[in-house]
């Protein structure tokens, strides 16, 4: 700044002085968002390594070595368990290439194709919003019965899929269009069909929506327990959420210590998700006003 | 917007002679790309919700395929049974006070990350992690901490600040239920409102900033004139949605208290749910979630005329 005096700040204070209060506050509130963000994932990790039979019978603030143990992780092998996770894994698999593909689609046809009604269509879609999982969850139920979709993975995908696509649409949509039209017509010149120039041109350039897309799918269908509750009712198909819960109500014996090592393995695959694609997230969600 | 192709004649090709068809080739790509997106909601949207509508006209026991036509019966007793007016009256605290905390904790966690120096994408990664983990994560570690038997923070509140009793569980008491649900909530939903914040707050270029500091305006000036009217077309759609998702939220109650202890967190989504399996009354839960969908449609629709969500949705690019 070339200037020579610097601008006052607020209550009187100077510039500096104002600074450094500023710089204060955010030192303390970083203070408190590491501790109350990554408590809970501490206090998880915590318990999980820590030998089952301490933890139901007192409370443990750090795993020393005398009760520091692994043998909580054998409930991953666990074969119920075990189909849970597999279960989850499939169905966030499926969401997400579901998701992306049908929005990537969508997204384009709206951004770049002319048809009547389109802005209304996108607006209705909006609508879906509204549409609590249990209201579409209970109806489900009896549509997924009879159709014998009831229990299936497959049924799952769908019901996810669907609820994460409005918003999913509407971050391609918004997307494309601050992608330069001239890229495609460049392509359109050198002979490339639209089809070409919507994969070679405009996919690869929709890279962080495309990430923003995936990870929202994600966090839906990692999440998802109202659905997966409803519309997987035996266990050899659910998904982790219902399962670990039906799983507590029967067991005679389910050690605190064991939930918490299977938690703390459903955990780690979002933090590094949230750790390597975070600037592509963020960056998905930069487009103006979704 | 687009323009024409020139494409190639390709040989071996079925000739469709577009331009002698009504529809132009543009109008049926452009319908060809949103149809899958249709098909889906068409599936998972509107025909459960027809469907909801037209089963809360009959009398049905759950595990009875036999319907029986029952007229608007179903409607009178909705409005009549005195769980509903209580369940949606806790569901609007539930969604008011969640909303509202998740929103202003929301801010000011991005607030922060967006200038922090140190440590920045590791401290974002943990923060954005609370909302990528499953909600039976989040309530099971609640489940746990709350605990009577060992549980710490039942011990700190029970110990050194006397909010509740040595043995009582808060999660199964009356006066803790509530505030204890919308708190383990806030953890996890506030980064909701973090994303979106932290992602606009990025997109602000640093030259206003430069420029308003060489015209000498404070650091309150420059929040208030460069990044909340950048902030505010964000907040009222996250605003929305938060209060949608708040309202409709059934998974974490469920797995926390089941919508106890007696009634005193059955918000509207529970007490369908209840219906539907607990009393087994297949056709009145699909009134009670009718009625809840209309509930939020008005709702919606008076925010929408207040606020305008959309017309920040039309200003783009």
């Amino acid at each position: 700044m070339s200037q020579s005096e610097p601008p006052g700040g607020v209550f009187g204070l100077s510039y500096d002085g104002e600074t450094r209060i500023i710089e204060a506050l955010k030192l303390f509130s970083t203070a408190i968002i590491v501790i109350v963000g990554s408590w809970p994932i501490y206090w998880m990790a915590q318990l999980a390594f820590t030998d089952y039979e301490t933890v139901e019978d007192a409370v443990t603030i750090f795993p020393t070595p005398d009760i520091f143990t692994l043998g909580n992780f054998s409930v991953l092998t666990d074969p119920v368990m075990y189909t849970y996770m597999f279960n989850t894994v499939v169905v966030a698999i499926g969401t997400i290439v579901t998701v992306v593909l049908v929005s990537l689609l969508a997204g384009y046809g709206l951004a770049r194709l002319d048809f009547p009604q389109k802005e209304n269509f996108a607006r209705v879609l909006l609508i879906g919003y509204l549409f609590s999982p249990i209201v579409i969850g209970i109806p489900l139920y009896q549509i997924w019965q009879s159709i014998g979709l009831l229990g299936a993975r497959f049924g799952l995908i769908i019901a996810l899929s669907a609820i994460s696509m409005p918003f999913a649409v509407w971050l391609m949509w918004k997307f494309i269009m601050t992608i330069p039209e001239a890229h495609e017509e460049a392509a359109w010149v050198d002979g490339a069909s639209r089809w070409r120039g919507f994969r070679d041109v405009v996919v690869p350039q929709c890279r962080p929506a495309i990430i923003a897309a995936a990870l929202f799918a994600f966090a839906l269908a990692w999440n998802d327990f109202t659905f997966a509750q409803i519309l997987l009712p035996q266990t050899d198909t659910t998904t982790f959420a219902p399962g670990i819960l039906r799983a507590m109500g029967q067991a005679q014996f389910l050690p605190d210590a064991y939930l918490m090592a299977i938690s703390l393995a459903m955990t780690v695959p979002p933090l590094l998700f949230a750790y390597f694609m975070q600037s592509y997230l963020l960056q998905g969600f930069q487009v103006r006003a979704l | 917007m687009a323009s024409e192709t020139g494409e190639s004649i390709r040989p071996g090709r079925t000739y469709i002679p577009w331009d002698d068809l009504p529809v132009q080739r543009e109008t049926v790509a452009g319908i060809g790309t949103v149809l899958p997106v249709v098909v889906l909601y068409l599936l998972i949207a509107v025909l459960p919700v027809a469907f909801a509508f037209w089963a809360s006209l009959h009398d049905i026991h759950t595990l009875n395929p036999e319907w029986q036509w029952a007229g608007l019966a179903n409607y009178r007793e909705v409005l009549n049974i005195s769980t509903f007016w209580g369940s949606l009256w806790r569901g609007v605290i539930y969604m008011v006070g969640s909303t509202l905390i998740q929103l202003s904790v929301g801010l000011w966690m991005a607030l922060v990350l967006n200038r922090i120096t140190y440590g920045q994408k590791l401290l974002t990664a943990v923060v954005f992690t609370a909302y990528l983990i499953p909600t039976i994560i989040v309530s099971l570690v609640a489940l746990r901490v709350f605990d009577p038997l060992g549980g710490v923070f039942q011990m700190m509140g029970a110990e050194w600040f006397g909010l509740w009793g040595v043995n009582e569980a808060p999660l199964g008491s009356r006066d803790w239920a509530m505030e204890l649900l919308i708190l383990i909530g806030t953890w996890k939903f506030a980064v909701f409102v973090t994303i979106f914040t932290l992602a606009q707050l990025r997109a602000i270029p640093d030259r206003f900033y430069e420029a308003a500091k060489v015209c000498g305006a404070n650091r309150w000036q420059m929040f208030r004139d460069i990044t909340l009217p950048r902030l505010m077309g964000i907040v009222t759609v996250v605003v929305l949605l938060r209060s949608v998702f708040m309202f409709n939220k059934f998974d974490i109650i469920w797995q926390l208290t089941q919508g106890g202890p007696g009634n005193a967190t059955t918000t509207l989504p529970v007490l369908a749910y209840k219906t539907v399996y607990t009393d087994q009354a297949y056709g009145l839960a699909n009134a009670i979630s009718v009625v809840m969908f209309l509930f939020l449609l008005a709702s919606a629709i008076i925010y929408f005329k207040l606020f305008n969500p959309s017309e920040e949705v039309e200003t783009t690019t």
